[in-house]
């Protein structure tokens, strides 16, 4: 028996249940999508959720009661008003916050679905990028009588930067124009042509009515001629990310764990690849490595982790590496990089500040920013840009960052999980902008006049006397050093911090 | 690893990467800790993401007082098996002004002993993060709320100060003043807490599960009388039946409902094929319109 047969027969008696009825829900699911949906109110989006949480759904029983009894109907139709079931996560219930995304979460028999939903009006962009930075796979919303739109080449150049891979384009309310292939195909062949610019691995176009329900989760006799897979089951095929997350073992450490006695565990996740015991890794910043001599959880000690895992890594030697550091194997490092061209969404309500102290978030790193240059801003409908030396909020910012000191950053297009970044207001901790890294370089940029570099001695001599050359004594060294040059920096003085000398030269790591 | 991750191994690591990152991010985090089924999984979690390090934070029971005497006893028995540092706060004020659930409204008694005791708790301590066990599926005021949800000076939750989050970066900087409340089970529904709690053999407060208990009907609901506090009123008598609790706060303000559900496995059979959703069974909820949202507006979870 199925989930949807249970959750919709009325429950039965006094008895006790028995757990053999619902095998399905006790075992594990198979996995979590996460899905945004983009597209405006007219397009028919929230009846469209709706419609998918009442067919394909674990829906309460009380909720669908809810449905039937309110007695709204869908437009122009006698169906129930599914809409009604995303009562409370649409604008209808603004809370004022800024960027506003709301989350829904419903099974099928197979897969966890996470609802991503952001509204649709003119401040959409930040929402939009926000929400779609946690997609797997995002719907594209369009009315089957206006077709791809304007709005429709901004949504997918929004999760194309942000990282989603699979897209597919409901072609919606195709009961208004006579269930006709050739608009649908006209449709198809146009949207195909817009995801030609982009790097989406998988873009489909599916001809449905959420209204109806046509091939949303029931094949549609309306469209004998549209033989490809219904909305639900596509997305329930569609894999997430971390399932599709890449070969290049990359593992950002977030903390070190210790028991007191001889553990020292690097704790984190790894974000991409694997990682087994007997293999060598090693920190870019440090040039240090060391061999993974186990791979602590506390069900037990794992032969191998891989993207996803949440573990502690203990090596042979006890390397210096803390907080900030990402693991990697030598053949394929991450860049220690110095200077990173990136592109960020602007998310808040105060514009760019070139003389502001932001700090760059990475994984799990927080590094002083000494110099930070908008370049350009980026056309979302034409994928242009144009120069521009400031932004504001809903802008796409082409920017140039110099660090007070070197970070390891990826990629984000080679190595998505460890490009992604946050601009940080120093004082008040605020957000600013998220970005990906579209270009790092271990080089870094000649110092312009009157920058000062906080000389490590100089740290050592006063500040950081009364710490010892133990592990954790270095982290608070590195911290320390960092609280300075923000504070520098947003007293207006461009800064930078001395690198620690290389490991292999025989002098203390950490001082 | 030869098996693709289930939802359940998804859902832990990363509410294990989120106690990580709160807890290298702020200076003295706390994880508030309410008995029931949640806090359970919350600390089993805790104490996953920090293994074999013993949890690196204290934990917070607000007690009103009027906690079933089976949640104080089960709070007891776990922090002393697990080592634990448990620290039981109570606003002996509020209490002292007699303020309880039964002469008084349910937003009175949640206001004073919960609300402003945790308050009070976090401020004498100066703890700058608090873990809780919220979920954004649990009512539509929470569906948009962040993994660190920020609160001004006087812990006031402002729509306006909240951070976006995007990817998986959690931007833990405070600004002056600020404190931050975590949720790393953000993305987990009743069904999962049960699912795991069924999955890492968790043990878990024996009302959860039906047993013959003396109850009075008020106002349509079952309640148990847990202690002398509660007396049947003119037209109501203690009864014995065989009831069990899906959620657990104050006594006289939790609803019971009748179930033959003895054992886990029938707990979570029962729930998976629930008809109604989890919160008709917590009598504040209904008490003024609107009132969850309000609730946080005020700083309670």
């Amino acid at each position: 028996m199925s989930v949807h047969t249970l959750h919709k027969r009325q429950p039965a008696s006094n008895e006790a249940p028995r757990l053999e009825v619902v095998p399905n829900l006790v075992r594990d699911l198979g996995g979590i999508t996460h899905l945004l949906t983009c597209g405006s109110v007219d397009d028919g989006k929230s009846t469209l959720i709706g419609r998918l949480l009442w067919d394909a759904s674990d829906l309460y029983e009380d909720q669908r009661e809810n449905v039937r009894k309110s007695g709204r109907k869908a437009a122009g139709t006698d169906l129930p008003d599914f809409s009604m079931l995303l009562d409370g996560l649409v604008a209808e219930r603004e809370q004022g916050i800024t960027i506003d995304i709301a989350w829904k979460y419903f099974d099928t028999p197979t897969r966890r679905f996470v609802v991503i939903d952001s509204p649709g009006h003119e401040q959409y962009t930040r929402n939009m990028a926000s929400g779609a930075s946690h997609a797997d796979v995002a719907i594209v919303l369009v009315d089957a009588r206006s077709g791809v739109k304007r709005q429709t080449k901004r949504h997918t150049a929004i999760l194309d930067l942000v990282g989603v891979k699979h897209v597919v384009l409901a072609v919606n309310k195709m009961d208004l124009v006579g269930w006709s292939e050739d608009v649908f195909r006209k449709i198809e062949a146009d949207f195909r042509t817009l995801c030609w610019k982009f790097n989406f691995w998988d873009a489909t176009a599916v001809p449905l009515s959420a209204v109806f329900g046509d091939n949303v989760t029931a094949q549609s006799g309306n469209m004998p001629w549209y033989t490809g897979p219904t909305l639900i089951q596509h997305l329930e095929k569609t894999p997430s990310r971390v399932s599709e997350a890449g070969s290049v073992f990359r593992f950002p450490v977030q903390t070190v764990l210790r028991d007191g006695k001889d553990f020292r565990g690097l704790a984190g996740t790894v974000t991409s690849g694997s990682i087994k015991v007997g293999d060598e890794v090693i920190d870019t910043l440090s040039n240090a490595s060391g061999k993974v001599v186990r791979i602590a959880t506390m069900d037990g000690d794992i032969p191998s982790a891989s993207a996803g895992q949440a573990v502690a890594l203990q090596l042979d030697v006890d390397i210096d590496v803390s907080r900030g550091a990402v693991l990697s194997t030598r053949e394929m490092l991450p860049v220690a990089a110095q200077t990173v061209e990136a592109r960020f969404v602007w998310l808040s309500e105060d514009a760019f500040s070139p003389s502001a102290g932001y700090l760059l978030r990475t994984s799990t790193d927080l590094i002083p920013i000494s110099n930070i240059e908008v370049k350009a801003l980026l056309d979302l409908e034409t994928m242009a840009s144009r120069p521009a030396r400031s932004c504001g909020a809903n802008d796409i910012a082409i920017a140039k960052i110099s660090l007070g000191r070197a970070a390891a950053i990826d990629v984000f297009t080679e190595t998505p999980e460890t490009g992604t970044l946050l601009l940080v207001d120093s004082v008040t901790g605020a957000t600013m902008a998220g970005g990906i890294a579209t270009a790092v370089s271990a080089k870094a940029e000649e110092p312009a006049e009157g920058h000062f570099v906080l000389k490590r001695d100089m740290l050592a001599n006063g500040l950081n006397r009364d710490l010892s050359m133990s592990s954790k004594d270095r982290e608070e060294f590195m911290r320390r050093a960092n609280e300075v040059a923000i504070i520098l920096r947003a007293a207006g003085i461009a800064v930078a911090i001395e690198p620690p000398p290389p490991v292999d030269d025989g002098m203390d790591p950490g001082l | 690893m030869t098996a693709s991750p289930s939802h359940l191994d998804l859902l832990e690591a990363e509410s294990i990467h989120i106690f990580r990152e709160a807890a290298a991010q702020f200076r003295k985090p706390v994880m508030l800790y309410s008995i029931g089924k949640d806090s359970t999984v919350l600390l089993h979690l805790a104490r996953k993401a920090f293994f074999p390090q013993a949890v690196p934070f204290p934990l917070l029971h607000v007690d009103t007082t009027w906690k079933f005497r089976d949640m104080i006893a089960f709070r007891d028995r776990t922090a002393r098996e697990l080592g634990l540092d448990l620290i039981v706060y109570t606003n002996h004020d509020g209490i002292k002004r007699g303020i309880n659930p039964i002469d008084h409204a349910p937003s009175i008694h949640t206001d004073v002993l919960k609300t402003q005791a945790l308050k009070q708790a976090l401020d004498k301590y100066g703890f700058d993060a608090a873990f809780g066990g919220a979920r954004r599926d649990e009512e539509a005021s929470r569906a948009k709320e962040r993994i660190f949800s920020f609160r001004a000076p006087g812990h006031r939750w402002d729509p306006r100060k909240q951070r976006p989050e995007m990817w998986n970066l959690l931007n833990g900087r405070l600004g002056t003043g600020e404190t931050v409340r975590v949720f790393p089970m953000s993305n987990w529904t009743e069904k999962d807490v049960w699912r795991y709690i069924l999955r890492e053999k968790l043990d878990v407060v024996p009302l959860y599960f039906a047993a013959e208990r003396p109850t009075i009907v008020r106002n349509g609901q079952i309640l148990m009388q847990d202690d002398e506090r509660l007396q049947p009123r003119d037209d109501e008598k203690v009864e014995m039946r065989k009831i069990r609790f899906r959620t657990l706060g104050d006594y006289p303000l939790t609803a019971a409902v009748e179930s033959e559900a003895e054992t886990i496995e029938a707990v979570v059979a029962e729930t998976l094929n629930a008809q109604t959703s989890e919160r008709q069974g917590r009598l504040i909820d209904h008490d003024q319109a609107g009132a969850m949202e309000k609730k946080k507006q005020e700083g309670y979870f």
